[in-house]
C-alpha cells in the first residue's frame, strides 16, 4: 500500500506550525524588553561617561551611529562615540565618552574585549579606563610606558602595551572621523538645545 | 531492561550520579567546557537545559503514540529547538548579563546530546511521569557536574565563587602576588580540558574503588 | 655489540620489547642491529648537569639568592612530581636517572628572578606530568617537558612571567632594574652593548644572561656527544640567515651578534633544543630541526608581539619531529630495499 507522505508527516507539520507560532508569540512578547536591555548597556553607559547627562538620543550619519548626551532640561551636554578596533586578540568595542564641544574626553568604556586575561584585559579596569579623563579630544593621544608626561599621552598598562595602544589607535581614530562629521556639519554641533 | 524498568524516582536518583550525564556518559562536554569558568555561568546553562530538557521530554511523552519511528529525530528535534530559542530569548529579556557572557552556548543547546538522548531512550517509551523524573534527574546531575567544574574553574582562576552574582571572595582580597596569584588558565579553555579530566579521573577512581569494596 | 639473535640483548631494547607485559618472555629476540652504546640515560643527565655548571654559577653570581631559589624550587617539585606520577602509575620512581633533576633544573634557569615560588612549582609539576608522565614517561613524550611546563605556567601566571616581569627592582638586584635587552631593543629601539650581553651582566631568565656561558657548557655537550652538534649549528646558520636581508638594509646597530647573544637563544639551542627524546633520530633531521628553530627564533622576535621566541620555538620544533624523521629516513647501502607486494 502506498501511503501519503504528506499524511505521514502529519505530526511533524502540525508541530512545526504550532510551534512557530508560539515562537512568534514569545518573541513579540520579550523583543521591547530584549531592545531595552541592549539599548540600556549602551545608554546606561551615558551618564556614567558624560558627567550631568541623564539620557540620550541616537543620533545617524550614514553608517555610523553616535549618542547625543542630553540633560534633563534637553541641553546637549556631552557625546558618546561607539569606537571599534582590532585588539591584541580580538576586535575591541568602545564607548568614548566627550564634552559638548567634542574637546575633551569624558570617560570611556569598554563594550566587548577578547584580550589577553590577567593583562591585556585590564584594559575594562577603572584605573586604566580613568587615564582618558580630561585628555584633549582635537590632538591624537599617544601611548607612553613610564608614566603619562604630556597632557596627550596616555600611560600604558604595564604587561600590555600592545592592547593599550590598540585602545588608543582606536579612540583616535574614532575621534578623528567624529570631529570631521562635527566640521562637516553632518552633525548639530552641541551647546544649542 | 526489563518490562518494568526503573521506577520514576529511581530514574531521578540515577540521573544524579550512577548515569550522571557529564561525568558517566561523558555527553554535553561542550557546555561543560564553555561556560564553567563562573557559577553564574553554570547555573545559568543549568537551568535553560532544566528547563529544555524537561519540557522537551513532557512533550515527546505526551505524543509518544503519535510517533512514527523514521520521523522522530525530526520530531526531537523540532521540539528541543523551539525550546531552545524560548529559553535563548527569555535570558535575553530576564538575564541579559548572562545571555552576553554565554553567548552562543544558549542556542547551541540543540544540539547538545543529553536532550535527544533523554528524548530517545525515556520520553518516547515512558509515560509523562517517568519523564519529568528522568528529565529532571539528568538536569541536577548535569548541574551537579557542571557546578563542580565552575567551583574549581572560578576559586582558582577569580579567587571568587558567585563573585559576580554574590561577591563572595576565597581569597583574601589583599592578597600579595608573592604568596599566591589568580591561576588565569584555569579560566581559559585549556583549563577547563584540564580540569574536566582530573575529575573524570577522580569519579572513575572512586567507583572502582566503591566496587572493588563492595566485591570484596 | 652482539650479532646474533640468540646472544644476549641490551637491557634496554628487552625492556621495550616487553614494556606492557610484567613477565619478560623465556628467550626475548630483538630485531638487529645490535648496538651496544655506552651512554645510559643517568650518564646523559650527569653530563647535562655538568654543561649546566656555566650557566648555574653565572646566575648565582647574578642574581644571587634568588637563582638559588628558583632553581631549589623548580628542581623539588619536579623530583617530587616525577615519585608521585611514578606511583599513580604503579611503576617504579626513576629518579636516579637523574632526568627529572634535569628538567626542573632547565626550567628554573629560563625563569624571571623574581618569579613567584608557585610558578616554578606548578611548572615543574606540570612539565614532570603533562609534559612526560602522560605520554607514559621519559623517551616517549612529544614536547620538551621543561618548555611545556613555561608555557603551561606562562599562561597561568602571565604577569609573573611576562615580559614586565624580568623587571623587579625590589629584588635589590642591581641587573632587574631595567627590561631585558631583547623587551628594550622591541619596545623602544634600545640596542645593548654587546660586551655584556655575551657575557651576561643583562637582565632575563636566570640561566640565559650569558651566552658565553652557554657557549662552554653546550661544546662540552656536544664533544661528550651528549648534544647532537647539528643542532645548534643549524640553529646559528639559520640565525645568521635571517640577519642577511637586515644587513642588506643596513643602519642597524643590532647586529647578528646581539641576537646570538641575547634572549635564551643559545641557551635554547645548546640545552632545550638538543634533548634527545624531542629532537630527531638522523642527522640530516637534527640540521633541519636546528635550522627550523633558528629561524622560528628570529621570526617570533622580529614579527610577533614577544621579545623572545625560545620557548615557542622549541615547542613548535617538536610537534614537526615525527614529520621531519619520517622525511629524512637515510637509504640503506645498495639503495633502498625493493618494494614487496
Amino acid at each position: 500500500m502506498k501511503r501519503n507522505p504528506i499524511l505521514d508527516a502529519w505530526l511533524v507539520i502540525a508541530l512545526s506550525a504550532g510551534f512557530g507560532s508560539s515562537l512568534a508569540a514569545v518573541q513579540a512578547a520579550l523583543k521591547p524588553r530584549i531592545e531595552a536591555n541592549k539599548l540600556c548597556d549602551t545608554l546606561g553607559q551615558v551618564p556614567v561617561l558624560v558627567t550631568s547627562a541623564t539620557r540620550a538620543e541616537k543620533v545617524v550619519v550614514g553608517d555610523r551611529v553616535y549618542y547625543r548626551a542630553l540633560d534633563a532640561a534637553g541641553v546637549t551636554v556631552g557625546w558618546v562615540v561607539p569606537a571599534s578596533g582590532q585588539g591584541f586578540a580580538d576586535k575591541i568595542e568602545l564607548l568614548i565618552g566627550l564634552d559638548a564641544t567634542a574637546s575633551t574626553i569624558t570617560g570611556i568604556y569598554v563594550l566587548d574585549q577578547k584580550e589577553t586575561p590577567g593583562l591585556g584585559d585590564n584594559i575594562t579596569t577603572e584605573a586604566f579606563r580613568r587615564r582618558f579623563l580630561r585628555k584633549p579630544a582635537d590632538v591624537p593621544l599617544s601611548v607612553r610606558k613610564d608614566g603619562a608626561a604630556a597632557a596627550h599621552e596616555i600611560e600604558a598598562i604595564t604587561g600590555a602595551t600592545i592592547s593599550s595602544e590598540s585602545v588608543v589607535a582606536i579612540v583616535n581614530a574614532a575621534l578623528r572621523q567624529f570631529a570631521g562629521q562635527l566640521r562637516s556639519g553632518a552633525i548639530r554641533p552641541g551647546g544649542i538645545p | 531492561m526489563s518490562s518494568d524498568g526503573p521506577t520514576p524516582a529511581e530514574r531521578f536518583l540515577r540521573g544524579i550520579l550512577p548515569e550522571n550525564p557529564v561525568l558517566r556518559q561523558v555527553l554535553g562536554i561542550c557546555p561543560t567546557l564553555a561556560v564553567t569558568n563562573t557559577m553564574e555561568g553554570a547555573v545559568t546553562m543549568t537551568g535553560a537545559v532544566l528547563f529544555v530538557l524537561t519540557c522537551a521530554n513532557v512533550l515527546v511523552s505526551l505524543i509518544r503514540p503519535l510517533l512514527k519511528p523514521h520521523l522522530r529525530i525530526l520530531v526531537f528535534t523540532l521540539t528541543i529547538a523551539t525550546f531552545v530559542t524560548i529559553a535563548d530569548r527569555l535570558l535575553a529579556a530576564f538575564l541579559y548579563d548572562m545571555s552576553r557572557q554565554l553567548g552562543p552556548y544558549i542556542p547551541l543547546i540543540i544540539v547538545n546530546c543529553i536532550i535527544i538522548a533523554r528524548c530517545e531512550i525515556c520520553a518516547s517509551k515512558q509515560p509523562v511521569r517517568t519523564a519529568l523524573m528522568d528529565a529532571l534527574g539528568q538536569s541536577l546531575g548535569f548541574g551537579l557536574a557542571l557546578c563542580a567544574l565552575a567551583s574549581v574553574r572560578e576559586i582558582l582562576g577569580f579567587g571568587t565563587w558567585f563573585g559576580k552574582w554574590l561577591g563572595w571572595r576565597v581569597l583574601p582580597v589583599g592578597l600579595s602576588e608573592r604568596v599566591w596569584a589568580p591561576w588565569t588558565v584555569m579560566i581559559l579553555p585549556p583549563g577547563a580540558f584540564i580540569a574536566l579530566a582530573l575529575l573524570l579521573g577522580a569519579v572513575n577512581w572512586a567507583t572502582a574503588r566503591a566496587r572493588a569494596r563492595k566485591e570484596a | 655489540m652482539t650479532r646474533s639473535p640468540h646472544g644476549p640483548v641490551p637491557r634496554e631494547a628487552a625492556v621495550t620489547a616487553s614494556a606492557p607485559a610484567p613477565v619478560a618472555p623465556a628467550v626475548s629476540v630483538a630485531p638487529g642491529p645490535h648496538l651496544h652504546a655506552a651512554a645510559s640515560t643517568q650518564r646523559m643527565m650527569a653530563d647535562v648537569l655538568v654543561g649546566l655548571a656555566p650557566l648555574v654559577a653565572v646566575a648565582v653570581a647574578q642574581f644571587r639568592q634568588h637563582a638559588l631559589f628558583q632553581m631549589a624550587i623548580a628542581s623539588c617539585s619536579a623530583v617530587v612530581s616525577e615519585w608521585l606520577f611514578a606511583r599513580m602509575r604503579g611503576r617504579p620512581a626513576t629518579l636516579w636517572d637523574l632526568s627529572a633533576l634535569v628538567t626542573g633544573l632547565i626550567l628554573a634557569l629560563s625563569l624571571p628572578a623574581g618569579a613567584p615560588w608557585y610558578a616554578g612549582a606548578v611548572g615543574a609539576a606540570v612539565a614532570i606530568g603533562l609534559g612526560k608522565a602522560i605520554f607514559g614517561g621519559l623517551g616517549q613524550n612529544l614536547f620538551n617537558p621543561a618548555m611545556v611546563g613555561r608555557a603551561f605556567a606562562m599562561i597561568s601566571f602571565p604577569a609573573a612571567l611576562g615580559a614586565s616581569a624580568y623587571v623587579s627592582p625590589s629584588l635589590g638586584i642591581e641587573a632587574v632594574t631595567s627590561a631585558t635587552p631583547l623587551t628594550a631593543f622591541k619596545m623602544s629601539g634600545q640596542v645593548t652593548p654587546i660586551g655584556p650581553l655575551f657575557l651576561g651582566a643583562t637582565n632575563g631568565s636566570i640561566g640565559e644572561t650569558s651566552a658565553l656561558a652557554a657557549l662552554l657548557g653546550g661544546l662540552y655537550l656536544c664533544f661528550r656527544r651528549t648534544a647532537p652538534w647539528e643542532i645548534p649549528a643549524g640553529a646559528i646558520l639559520a640565525m645568521g640567515a635571517a640577519a642577511l636581508p637586515g644587513l642588506a638594509g643596513g643602519g642597524t646597530t643590532w647586529t647578528l651578534a646581539h641576537d646570538l647573544s641575547a634572549g635564551a637563544f643559545m641557551y635554547g639551542a645548546f640545552f632545550i633544543a638538543t634533548d634527545p627524546v624531542t629532537s630527531p633520530l638522523t642527522p640530516r633531521g637534527k640540521w633541519i630541526f636546528g635550522a627550523g628553530f633558528g629561524l622560528l627564533v628570529a621570526m617570533i622576535r622580529r614579527f610577533s608581539g614577544y621579545p623572545e621566541g625560545v620557548m615557542f620555538a622549541i615547542l613548535v620544533m617538536n610537534a614537526l619531529v615525527p614529520l621531519i624523521n619520517r622525511g629524512t629516513i637515510p637509504v640503506p647501502v645498495g639503495g633502498p630495499a625493493p618494494q614487496t607486494r
